[in-house]
């Protein structure tokens, strides 16, 4: 029985754009149907206009049938009726959609009390029961909780029970694991999984994540620029995509599969660096700053840190150990990962060593110079820039607003070399250049400049300061998969053409294997496993590295599996 | 392996040209006119402020004298026109100063933290525990009568409001990425301060201050009319009004209201366009 049937759906804005382009799709009883696309493509508005939730005097055209009624221009009564009782909604960021001055009991009995006269133990009832469906550990307590008590992952685990407590009968999931660490996502992809079979619900489930959709979905729509671009079994579209789009984002799309063609190719560029004796090909410190700057050591690694720690302590509350003990070690023009969920230090340690945060023990030796210390004079931070430069998580912040990208660049040479104003304007256009950018991108401020963009700026701006090691801090996580692949090649690029150092810190254990010969994994701010990238993936050897690889969904993903390897793994945390 | 080439446009920027309310149109007109008064005064009046009619006290508004004279028979247009100089010269000071020195304290307090922003703050708490009039008032009586005074009095007094608004500006700011992003670059704290983070503070800060300008000039009018600001016979709104009370028994109330109504103007249309300044920097602050 189709439950949800768009046809022919266009919405356009009072200013003309047209946002959707035709969409048409549906989602039968038990049936999960992936929505996919990058941001912009259109899925989440589509998603909404189910649920009647359009932008502002936008117009619209086809049809939306829900539950054999239609929804587009229903009166709001009727619109409040599908709301209540056919079809529900997650969102992606649960403590957004939480209001946090009140309890998760309220949160969950009110629409209980209210849109179904359940009486407030009834309504307890309910609640508790519904806890306990997504598997929250002690339900009895959890109702008296606030929200800022949950982690994420639990938090979405009560979102997804309030959207079951109306009984819907299709379940609407925007990006519902898209904010939630690889381990947690398989837990509430599982929880999902299990209610829609018990239900008997449909699911329109929208990601941006293709392996996840094809791991967990019947049937996918690709969506690009408003319009559909590929319809049809999930992992038939995964494995032989035929609209030209998917076929691009697939091949954009990083995997942990051993012997795929982009794994080989990147693996292959990465020992075309070791081999092409890096040294000589570095941009020379003795030209480019004059014959006063320091030469630099040829023996050893390039960066070596040993026995890294940082305790954070907190008022009223316990220490946290962020980083323990961390040694690493990378050669020159190397290139490591470091992987972890959030939490497990990961981002500290990238902190430590750009000098951000100052280590509490051990010790930063970057070419060959110790780098532990804070900076004092002028002279030594701007020693210590040069040796190691960073790229943020976030290109949205990380530029200033008001500056230009070629200003950003032209402050950093400016205040690292003694370039005259010609010249510095003509290495910023070749820095530009290098990272794929154009001339016309100098003069344009972040705001204008789409993430992609931005994120290349920020390495063109590391890359003035000509560092001995760049630090990546999920650099590509905020981005949409085909910008990230071209991110990752520019820096692919970079790494073939100047021997660039390289230390590359991720969640995403695909993007680390594209971009890393070797890798290490944190967990709770201790380094469990290290080793190469492909025999790490090939053949892990700690039980949290293998939870964390099973976790990234792929077709042939076995969610039971998943889910004992992680009731093995907190038992081993709680007995070590 | 290439750099796959984007489709490298780059994007217009999403702000969209907004109408200017015909309030906040009518007012920047308002401040214009006041504006142009004050400077050109000698050359738009009609009569010297302080020229005196013996065929004219208390005349109401003729072709000779468009708003009437006064009890001493001057012509209250001109007086008014001279007028608009202390009227619009002192809060102006005021305002530059308070802003240049809360500006200075906030940015201090805002970017080192600490024990600074801990003693700082509560001098502010101080200050503010005080009404801005009353400091005048003080100022006053140990400096003496006049502008001065007050105008430096009025000065520190205001100087908080502008200094609390940095100082959490600036902390909110501190903590962006993009700060962080200078400082591995090798950029030291006092450049990223001066030339970074306070020019992305100062709008929204200068928008606060052009309310201030409305506040101070309501307040330093009343100092005049107290007897305490300008002195006679300059021409001055506030101590026009003074000067007017006597006129106001005997049923003359064209003096007193005409510079009433004109501070009235003024101090609403100073409102106007700093609401909406702080509205429209406030929408498109740093991302």
């Amino acid at each position: 029985m189709t439950l949800l049937d768009i046809s022919g759906l266009t919405l356009d804005l009072p200013n003309g754009n047209r946002l959707l382009d035709g969409i048409s799709l549906d989602v039968s009883a038990g049936e999960t149907v992936g929505l996919v696309g990058e941001s912009g493509s259109g899925k989440s508005v589509t998603a909404r206009s189910v649920l009647g939730l359009l932008p502002d005097r936008a117009t619209t055209g086809g049809s939306v049938r829900l539950d054999g009624r239609e929804v587009l221009g229903a009166p709001m009564g009727e619109l409040l009726d599908l709301r209540r009782h056919r079809a529900s909604m997650i969102f992606q960021d649960p403590r957004a959609g939480i209001n946090p001055m009140r309890t998760i009991g309220d949160h969950m009995t009110e629409t209980l009390r209210l849109c179904e006269g359940k009486s407030t133990a009834e309504a307890r009832a309910r609640a508790i029961e519904l806890l306990h469906a997504v598997r929250l550990p002690r339900p009895e307590d959890h109702l008296r909780q606030y929200p800022h008590e949950f982690s994420g992952g639990m938090l979405q685990r009560v979102m997804i029970a309030g959207a079951l407590t109306s009984s819907p009968r299709l379940l609407i999931c925007d990006e519902p694991t898209t904010a939630l660490d690889v381990t947690t996502q398989a837990e509430i992809i599982t929880v999902l999984a299990e209610q829609r079979a018990s239900r008997d619900m449909g699911m329109l489930f929208i990601t941006h994540d293709l392996n996840l959709a094809a791991s967990l979905c019947d049937r996918v729509v690709v969506m690009s620029g408003g319009r559909v671009e590929e319809h049809g079994d999930a992992r038939r579209v995964f494995r032989e995509p035929r609209a030209e789009y998917t076929k691009r984002l697939v091949a954009a799309t990083p995997t942990i599969a051993v012997g795929e063609a982009s794994v080989g190719r990147a693996v292959s560029a990465g020992e075309r660096i070791e081999t092409s004796a890096p040294d000589t090909r570095l941009p020379s410190a003795q030209s480019r700053y004059g014959a006063g700057a320091p030469t630099r050591p040829a023996a050893g690694p390039m960066l070596a840190t040993l026995g890294l720690s940082k305790t954070y302590h907190r008022r009223g509350k316990e220490p946290v150990r962020a980083v323990a003990d961390a040694s690493i070690e990378i050669a020159r023009g190397g290139a490591l990962g470091v992987v972890g969920e959030s939490g497990s230090g990961k981002s500290t340690l990238a902190r430590m060593i750009v000098g951000l945060e100052q280590a509490d023990a051990g010790d930063i030796r970057i070419a060959g110079r110790e780098r532990t210390a804070a900076p004092r004079t002028r002279d030594e931070r701007l020693a210590h820039a040069r040796s190691v430069q960073m790229v943020f998580q976030d290109p949205y912040l990380s530029l200033d607003p008001r500056i230009t990208a070629g200003r950003a660049i032209e402050d950093a040479l400016r205040l690292h070399t003694r370039l005259a104003s010609a010249e510095a304007r003509t290495r910023v256009l070749e820095l530009l250049d290098l990272v794929g950018l154009a001339e016309q991108h100098a003069n344009a401020r972040p705001r204008t400049l789409s993430g992609g963009q931005r994120q290349r700026v920020a390495i063109a701006r590391a890359l003035a300061i000509a560092p001995d090691v760049l630090v990546m801090d999920e650099a590509t996580s905020a981005l949409d998969v085909s910008v990230q692949a071209q991110v990752l090649d520019v820096v692919a690029e970079i790494r073939r053409e100047r021997g660039l150092t390289v230390l590359f810190i991720s969640h995403d254990l695909a993007v680390v294997r594209r971009v890393c010969e070797e890798t290490v994994v944190m967990k709770d701010g201790e380094i469990v496993e290290r080793g190469r990238t492909v025999r790490l993936l090939d053949a892990p050897e700690h039980p949290y590295t293998r939870l964390l690889i099973d976790s990234v969904p792929r077709p042939d993903w076995d969610l039971d599996a998943v889910m004992a390897e992680a009731s093995i793994d907190a038992l081993s945390a709680t007995q070590g | 392996m290439t750099t796959p080439t984007l489709a490298v446009k780059v994007l217009r920027a999403p702000r969209a040209r907004r109408r200017s309310s015909t309030t906040y149109l009518i007012s920047l007109g308002v401040l214009a006119v006041m504006t142009l008064a004050a400077v050109f005064a000698p050359l738009i009046a009609p009569y010297d402020p302080d020229q005196v009619d013996f065929s004219a006290f208390y005349a109401g508004p003729s072709p000779e004298h468009w708003l009437g004279t006064d009890g001493l028979g001057r012509d209250i247009l001109s007086r008014m026109i001279f007028g608009a100089r202390t009227a619009l010269l002192g809060p102006l000071l005021v305002v530059v100063s308070s802003t240049i020195l809360g500006v200075l304290l906030g940015l201090l307090a805002g970017w080192r933290g600490g024990w600074i922003d801990a003693v700082l703050g509560r001098i502010f708490d101080v200050i503010f525990a005080f009404p801005a009039l009353l400091i005048a008032i003080l100022a006053v009586a140990l400096f003496g009568k006049g502008l001065v005074a007050p105008v430096i009095a009025m000065s520190i007094a205001y100087a908080p409001f502008v200094a609390r608004l940095t100082r959490t500006l600036v902390a909110a700011e501190r903590n962006r990425p993009y700060v962080a992003a200078y400082r591995v670059q090798g950029f030291g704290g006092a450049w990223i301060a001066l030339r970074r983070v306070l020019p992305n503070v100062t709008p929204i800060v200068g928008a606060q201050s052009t309310l201030n300008f409305g506040y101070v000039l309501a307040e330093l009018a009343g100092l005049s009319f107290l007897g305490l600001g300008v002195q006679a016979p300059t021409a001055d709104w506030g101590a026009m009004i003074n000067e007017a009370q006597a006129g106001l028994i005997g049923g003359y109330f064209l003096p007193a209201l005409v510079p009433a109504v004109a501070v009235v103007i003024v101090v609403v249309a100073v409102n106007v366009v700093g609401e909406e300044l702080s509205d429209r920097i406030g929408g498109g602050t740093p991302a």
